[in-house]
């Protein structure tokens, strides 16, 4: 395994793209799971990694998150506490592990939700034209305007902190990229032969869109979708950190590093660890897009 | 259309922009529950003093004549006074507005001094050890959290060594360098995967492009075709790629003023959050609106009068 396998660049393929089967029968299981370029396999790994943690995170977890134990506040790593305990004597490393069951569904939905929104919202603007088209991309303009992170701290808020105003914060406010994206794709789409032939052969016109025009236009919008998980987790974290996000005392782990940071002379590990997981799940998701790009521009 | 009445066509964009966002923060005060008069006049307050309130503030007309009046106070520069301190908005702004300006400015700078070399470096040797090393680093960059990276600066820089302050903002210009250096480097490390992605990109075209086979067929040395077409190109489209990151880079700055303590206008919206001080937050927001759209509009009107090859849309 040579490093130009694991970070191939778009333009220099000839590394990462396996042999095809030859002749002309279809590729077979085995033939399929070959063509996965090994980085997509890294990354799927340590995302898979993190949704085991987080379906079996009682079992996993030594202790409960959210106890407190007033007698060992600010533990060091001990064989009890494997990661020590926090402010309130809580264990790090069982909050660690049941963070992920917060961060992962909601970096997730911070993201899909969005996604859904800007498509369907897309793909009407593209595809009535007219009036549809003149108000989605006007307010999408204006959407635009708006730092959105910046917005969202706003948004959350006025809504009331919490999981569900975040994630509907996120999802007003992320579906303009999504929109502009299939759009263009449907306006392309649409001046194609075979839609002309359908619409001429009477099909209506929400058929087209969804048997003719949808599968065309989604699978761009789909490879967008893990850098923007990425983007939604690490925001959920920092809204979290700047103690806007996931109120306490749910784990988090942006939450906790915020709690960990005035330790870092003494507990360096407090604020340390919780911010290498959230790196884990980075990077994992990242060669995830990545790949789906490059799969993509092939 | 000519380059003018592109100009001055995209000015008047703004107008309906303003008001857009305008309406958006104005919104705020209707969606927030609670009434905005008890916050003012405080719990004890009897009826009495709530309706003076209320009527001194014109609350009980139509949601449009507020909006209205909204407008016409935003255009005078009046924000409104905070709940908290009782100052005027405006008054807490321009105080907070230099820290954040030498965090960005600082910022920026760093972000320059990574990326364009690294660009340089990963669009010369594409494909290569070097292009490997760069992309690897930057998909970590992009992974990394930037209160984090801040946090871990202080743990492995800061504390160590002694040369920075663990937070807050110096007085003196050495000891303002001294306290903006750990976090424009944070801010820098957050962005400049962003900047190095596109200018690579845009390096590689400029290097296949035919002038530069041309240069190369006519003798020209390699190092002066790098520093005549690639750097030049590579510094003006930085520029661009940088102004589209203006929202990136101010939630950057509130994440990052409140890792550092530094006092700018990002702690500033994030301690008018925690305190429910609806104004502060308000006037915050509008701000950083504003300055999206001043970027915006500054990096089209610069693109329009240095790129004669912009296609100007009608």
């Amino acid at each position: 395994m040579t490093f130009n396998e694991y970070f191939p660049s778009p333009s220099d393929d000839s590394s990462s793209e396996q042999p095809l089967d030859s002749g002309g029968t279809p590729p077979d299981e085995r033939g399929l799971w070959r063509r996965i370029p090994m980085k997509a396999k890294i990354g799927g790994a340590i995302v898979l990694l993190y949704v085991l943690v987080a379906l079996f995170a009682p079992v996993i977890a030594t202790h409960d998150p959210i106890e407190i134990d007033p007698v060992t506040r600010l533990a060091s790593p001990t064989a009890e506490h494997i990661l020590g305990t926090d402010e309130l004597g809580r264990d790090i490393f069982s909050r660690i592990v049941y963070a992920t069951r917060v961060d992962l569904p909601l970096g997730f939905l911070g993201a899909f939700l969005p996604a859904l929104l800007g498509v369907a919202l897309g793909a009407m603007a593209g595809y009535f034209g007219g009036w549809v088209d003149s108000v989605i991309m006007r307010v999408s303009d204006v959407v635009q305007a708006f730092p959105a992170y910046i917005l969202i701290i706003a948004l959350v808020f006025a809504l009331g902190q919490g999981a569900s105003s975040i994630i509907f914060a996120f999802t007003i406010l992320g579906w303009v990229a999504y929109a502009r994206l299939v759009r263009s794709e449907v306006l392309r789409v649409r001046t194609l032969d075979y839609v002309h032939a359908a619409r001429v052969a009477g099909l209506s016109r929400f058929r087209i869109l969804r048997v003719h025009v949808f599968p065309n236009v989604i699978s761009q919008a789909l490879v967008y979708l893990p850098s923007d998980i990425v983007f939604a987790t690490l925001a959920l974290a920092a809204f979290s950190f700047l103690g806007l996000g996931i109120p306490p005392p749910t784990p988090e782990w942006g939450a906790m590093i915020a709690e960990g940071q005035p330790f870092i002379r003494t507990n360096w590990w407090f604020a340390t660890v919780p911010g290498l997981v959230i790196v884990g799940l980075g990077l994992g998701m990242s060669l995830v897009g990545e790949s789906a790009e490059e799969a993509l521009e092939r | 259309m000519g380059r003018f009445s592109f100009i001055a066509k995209r000015l008047l964009q703004v107008i309906p922009m303003m008001l857009g966002i305008i309406l958006v923060v104005f919104l705020l005060l209707q969606i927030t529950p609670g009434d905005p008069v008890r916050q003012i006049v405080g719990l004890r307050a009897t009826e009495e003093q709530l309706d003076e309130v209320r009527e001194e503030m014109s609350l009980d007309d139509h949601v449009l004549v507020q909006y209205g009046r909204y407008v016409a106070l935003i255009a005078q520069g009046d924000l409104g006074y905070s709940y908290k301190s009782k100052q005027p908005v405006t008054s807490l702004i321009r105080d907070r507005m230099v820290v954040t300006a030498w965090l960005l400015t600082a910022g920026i700078f760093l972000t320059l001094l990574i990326s364009i070399p690294a660009a340089i470096a990963a669009a010369l040797y594409r494909g290569r050890a070097a292009d490997q090393v760069i992309r690897g680093a930057g998909l970590l960059g992009l992974s990394m959290p930037a209160f984090w990276v801040g946090v871990m600066l202080l743990l492995l820089v800061a504390l160590p060594t002694g040369w920075f302050p663990p937070g807050g903002f110096g007085e003196t210009f050495g000891e303002r360098i001294r306290s903006i250096f750990l976090p424009a480097l944070t801010l820098a490390l957050g962005s400049s995967p962003f900047i190095i992605r596109s200018l690579r990109a845009s390096m590689i075209s400029v290097l296949n492009s035919d002038y530069v086979a041309t240069g190369r067929a006519s003798g020209g040395s390699r190092r002066r075709l790098i520093r005549r077409f690639v750097f030049r190109n590579a510094a003006v489209s930085s520029v661009t790629v940088l102004a589209l990151e203006i929202g990136f880079l101010l939630f950057g700055a509130v994440v990052i003023e409140t890792t550092f303590a530094l006092p700018g206008l990002g702690q500033g919206l994030v301690l008018a959050a925690r305190g429910r001080d609806l104004p502060a937050i308000q006037g915050y927001t509008l701000l950083f609106a504003v300055i999206v759209v001043a970027v915006y509009l500054l990096s089209d009107i610069a693109q329009a009068m240095l790129d004669p090859r912009v296609e100007i849309e009608s």
